[in-house]
């Protein structure tokens, strides 16, 4: 009745009086002498949940780790989440409540690439220590906007690792197969400009959609061409239903993957068909797959914190990139500000994170943090290798 | 000629799948005259259900097929006693509404529940995975045993409604409900049978569909639309329609691939519904079929 | 006219929004600007869906049309925000009134169907016409600036769409008391009656589709300011979804429904960030709950126990859908 009307005044009323106190509670947000409240958008719900909730759900075993030890210089870490539904609008908003309405001290997340680029603006302009755990897109990090990190491998970054690759296997017909989503488009742009640079055309530009069951109209294209090696711009699921009907239709050539398809040996199992991913070479932005065995002690982790999951690589992007935020919080020291922590962010050098390819280098003119794909691959009955890690400048 | 021929098996196989999804749609609409909004999810959730028994716990493959249809039927009924008790009254706008709510909640919870365990699941195929060759074609046996289950609910549904007591049941409340209960049928029943049915036919489809497609939280709305597609392409409220509609969708996908391009694929099927429907309003079929009394 | 009268209460939620920027902080500011923007949208669409009875789920798409149309002028041809966004929602109500051409013969699902197949065909657009739209990557369209008047833009981008709620708000109550209200009800209740009566249904349906075709253009033109960024996925069916329930739950055929009903769900969606992971189950579940039991939306509420809440009675009153003579399309087509 009333209730109704009053209810909806008394949001607005309320949400004021509240929000109010917070703002001038503390001259650093988020920050008690004994917590550190650190905040996360990405997708909780929707398909991009993979490069959002999984990798955040590393970040937080990352961060009940730290505060098992006791935390740093004397402060446990708080870890806020938030859900952009891999929308723009969304990561607005989401960002935004982090900053002014949780008053969170920083930012560590960012999952699907528009949602994030979006909403780079609104951590600009507020000034927030941001650092990037799975989003792609080069609009991120470049041009580099003071307090924003990545140890995310840049669409740029990747794309030249694929060239590279295809150009050393002596390939002499090159094709792509892409998705046309944000994530998609976001590689295939540095790709084709990458191959250009070359001097290389490519034969066949072929598309497939995020939910394809069928890419016979796509493999016919590329055989026509005869294109020995192929560069996949997909998701596990159209990359998986491309490889098997390629084996199905006889098609076999090099297949290229990336960072999306970051688990060679998952990537078997989905296609199906045996031997099918015997040419099947990827990027990972991590240098291990779920089931090695250096990875046990995370995956004891996670399966214990989160029942019914499995380790997959998502959370090891969040361990990653959580593992060089913490030791970045480590060295700006105990008189903890904002500015001190992108100063720290900054000054790492060659830090090793057992996950990652290579020792983590952050500049103060280059951000992206992270730039040593690692090249994997699966023989159709033994373990996943890591062929090599290639270092990008 | 091989081009072509290859085309169109590819259509087929994706088509099969649509049709799969269509001919629960058009089970429940012939039913209840609703369209099920949800009915992509339902599929989505049972196949999750099947992967859990077989996968996860290693039960045997027909215990899997089976939960998948129990655990569907049963999905329908609950949601139809929970959510959709007085759901004949309410306008369209609201009818789909609910059942998009519906669709809703069945992804978050299979979000849950398993979007942990991986990005996209595999689902062992009933028959072997390696391609055989028919003729001087190849094939995925998996994709021939969607293909007979297409046929065999088809089939089995179309017997149903046309022989038994409780199939014209159901057609007699989908023409005239107030009619229906002047002779004594009780409509609640009716459609609590309608959806249970419905989602059972999801799950029976899901486990087919399941080794091609692999699971993941999110699959339903793809198929849903291209199902609606194919159901109202056929009539929707008929079952050879649905079929019929959901391999033309498939078609047309791979063609316009093959011979145009493959950025074409996403949106031929769309072209193609928006053309029919401008030049035949109630959908292909439906020309050639008078109202069965 | 009582004392929670119609205009009443909407004058009351208009001072509360006028007073929002002087104690909001950047995120509140933001959600409000955002209420602002599917109170337009769902305006129009209720008129198209509540009052005109047209099932139709293209709104989405002209929702996006609107703001890549204002965004692109702005970018591709340099033009002022000013013109560039009554030029948006201009292209909107175009596709709009060319949606309505086929909408003519269809009607119920089909019309559905067809509606949600031009969605379809839009998001391709957005996405493969690279040249003209900027593909999947999005764009960033150039910020407005409010000088010489002291607002900065965001405080200026909510006093703007306030304005233009207002104005559409005030136009759409005009349009459904007046002789097109009453023939889209005429519409919706009975096509062949209307006909009967010399309703023109083409005009009609032109109008409907038009109306909210320029509505969720103008909501599209703001949108692209208040996220100076414009990409594909703000426009697609989840969209759709969320626009259909603003209508259900405020009160299908109701203007001041659209207004309660848009805020309530911008507000229930912030408020469900607080279940994080399960939003789309709480989600789901707040949609179900308002469409098995608060049948007629919000404004059903309010008109049963508020005294002096006066609804005009043309809200849809739950037709019994069985009957409804939208879904029983080969029943119509087997008469001679």
């Amino acid at each position: 009745m009333k209730q109704n009307l009053r209810g909806l005044s008394a949001w607005c009323i309320a949400a004021a009086v509240l929000a109010s106190p917070y703002a001038s509670a503390q001259e650093q947000p988020g920050l008690t002498p004994t917590s550190i409240r650190i905040g996360s958008f990405g997708a909780l719900t929707g398909p991009g949940y993979l490069y959002g909730k999984l990798a955040m759900n590393g970040v937080e075993v990352v961060f009940d780790q730290v505060n098992a030890a006791g935390g740093i210089n004397g402060r446990k870490l708080e870890f806020i989440r938030e859900d952009d539904r891999c929308d723009p609008a969304g990561a607005i908003g989401a960002a935004q409540k982090l900053i002014y309405q949780d008053q969170v001290f920083a930012l560590i997340g960012g999952g699907c690439s528009n949602a994030t680029f979006a909403a780079r603006e609104v951590i600009e302009k507020a000034a927030v220590p941001f650092l990037v755990v799975s989003s792609v897109h080069d609009g991120i990090t470049t041009p580099p906007a003071p307090t924003i990190f990545s140890t995310a491998l840049t669409s740029t970054i990747e794309s030249k690792a694929q060239v590279e690759y295809a150009i050393e296997s002596k390939a002499k017909k090159i094709a792509v197969v892409s998705m046309r989503d944000s994530w998609g488009r976001a590689r295939y742009t540095p790709l084709m400009d990458e191959l250009k640079a070359k001097g290389i055309t490519v034969v066949a530009d072929e598309e497939m959609s995020p939910d394809a069951n069928d890419a016979t109209a796509q493999v016919l294209r590329l055989k026509q061409t005869d294109a020995d090696a192929v560069i996949m711009v997909l998701f596990p699921k159209p990359a998986a239903v491309f490889a098997r009907d390629a084996q199905k239709l006889g098609y076999k050539p090099l297949l290229i993957g990336q960072t999306g398809i970051g688990d060679p040996a998952a990537f078997e199992d989905q296609v199906g068909i045996p031997g099918a991913t015997a040419k099947f070479r990827t990027i990972s932005m991590v240098k291990y797959t779920p089931n090695d065995p250096e990875m046990e002690k995370w995956r004891k982790l996670v399966e214990a914190k989160f029942p019914g999951d499995r380790l997959s690589v998502f959370n090891l992007f969040g361990i990653g990139s959580a593992q060089v935020l913490v030791e970045a919080l480590k060295r700006a020291g105990p008189d903890l500000t904002r500015e001190k922590l992108v100063a720290a962010l900054a000054s790492i050098h060659d830090f090793p994170v057992d996950v990652f390819g290579a020792p983590i280098t952050c500049t103060q003119a280059d951000h992206r943090c992270n730039k040593a794909p690692a090249w994997l691959a699966k023989d159709p009955s033994g373990p996943v290798k890591v062929l090599s890690i290639t270092r990008v400048e | 000629m091989l081009l072509f021929s290859y085309l169109l098996l590819g259509g087929l196989t994706s088509g099969v799948l649509y049709a799969l999804v269509a001919l629960g749609l058009v089970v429940v609409n012939k039913s209840t005259g609703i369209v099920n909004f949800a009915q992509g999810e339902l599929f989505m959730f049972c196949g999750f259900l099947a992967w859990t028994v077989h996968v996860q716990f290693g039960l045997a493959y027909p215990l899997a097929f089976l939960a998948a249809i129990a655990g569907g039927f049963l999905l329908g009924v609950v949601t139809d006693r929970v959510a959709f008790r007085s759901l004949a009254k309410t306008d369209v706008v609201g009818l789909v509404l609910a059942t998009v709510g519906l669709g809703f909640v069945l992804r978050g919870t299979a979000r849950m529940i398993w979007g942990g365990k991986g990005d996209y699941l595999s689902f062992p195929p009933i028959t072997s995975p390696e391609p055989v060759m028919i003729g001087t074609i190849m094939i995925i046996p998996q994709q021939m045993a969607a293909l007979a289950g297409a046929l065999v609910i088809m089939l089995a549904f179309a017997a149903f409604f046309k022989f038994t007591r409780a199939g014209k049941i159901m057609r007699a409340t989908a023409d005239n409900a107030k009619a229906s209960t002047l002779v004594g049928i009780s409509i609640q029943n009716v459609y609590t049978l309608a959806f249970g049915t419905g989602a059972a036919i999801a799950g029976a489809a899901a486990v087919l569909a399941a080794p091609l497609s692999l699971l993941y939280p999110d699959m339903g709305f793809a198929f849903f639309i291209k199902g609606f597609a194919a159901a109202v392409l056929g009539g929707l409220n008929s079952l050879s329609g649905a079929v019929v509609g959901g391999l033309l969708v498939g078609i047309v996908e791979s063609m316009a691939g093959g011979y145009i391009h493959s950025n074409m694929m996403e949106v031929a099927p769309f072209l193609l519904i928006m053309l029919v429907l401008i030049v035949c309003p109630t959908g292909i079929l439906s020309l050639y079929k008078a109202r069965d009394v | 006219m009582g004392l929670f009268s119609r205009r009443n209460v909407l004058a009351i939620l208009l001072l509360l929004a006028l007073i929002v920027p002087s104690f909001a902080n950047a995120y509140q500011l933001f959600v409000g600007n955002l209420i602002l923007i599917y109170v337009l949208l769902a305006i129009g669409l209720n008129v198209l869906v509540g009052y005109a009875g047209q099932l139709a789920f293209a709104n989405a798409a002209m929702f996006g049309i609107g703001a890549y149309g204002t965004a692109l002028l702005q970018v591709h041809l340099s033009w002022p925000f000013y013109l560039a966004f009554p030029a948006g929602a201009l292209i909107a109500m175009a596709v709009g009134l060319m949606i309505s051409l086929p909408a003519l013969r269809l009607s119920g699902l089909y019309l559905a169907l067809s509606t949600l197949a031009f969605a379809q065909f839009a998001q391709w657009v957005f996405l493969h016409w690279d040249t003209l739209t900027f593909g999947a990557g999005g764009f960033k369209s150039p910020p407005i600036s409010f000088a010489p008047l002291p607002l900065s833009k965001p405080v200026g981008l909510y006093y703007l769409s306030l304005i233009t709620t207002v104005c559409v708000t005030l136009f759409a109550q005009n349009v459904v008391a007046s002789r097109i209200g009453r023939a889209f009800v005429a519409v919706r209740d009975s096509e062949i009656a209307a006909q009967s009566l010399g309703v023109d249904l083409l005009r009609y349906k032109a109008l409907a589709f038009g109306i909210s075709g320029f509505t969720a253009g103008l909501a599209g033109g703001l949108y692209s300011q208040l996220l100076n960024f414009v990409s594909p996925e703000g426009f697609d069916l989840f969209q759709m979804v969320i626009q259909k329930s603003t209508i259900v739950v405020g009160g299908l055929g109701s203007i001041a429904g659209s207004v309660l009903g848009a805020a309530a769900i911008v507000i229930i969606l912030e408020l469900l960030r607080e279940v994080k992971g399960a939003q789309e189950v709480f989600f789901g579940a707040v949609l179900i709950f308002f469409v098995t039991f608060l049948r007629g939306g919000i404004v059903s509420v309010l008109q049963q126990r508020l005294r002096g809440w006066d609804e005009p009675l043309h809200g849809t009153r739950g037709t019994d859908a069985k009957s409804a003579p939208q879904l029983r399309l080969d029943e119509k087509e087997s008469l001679p």
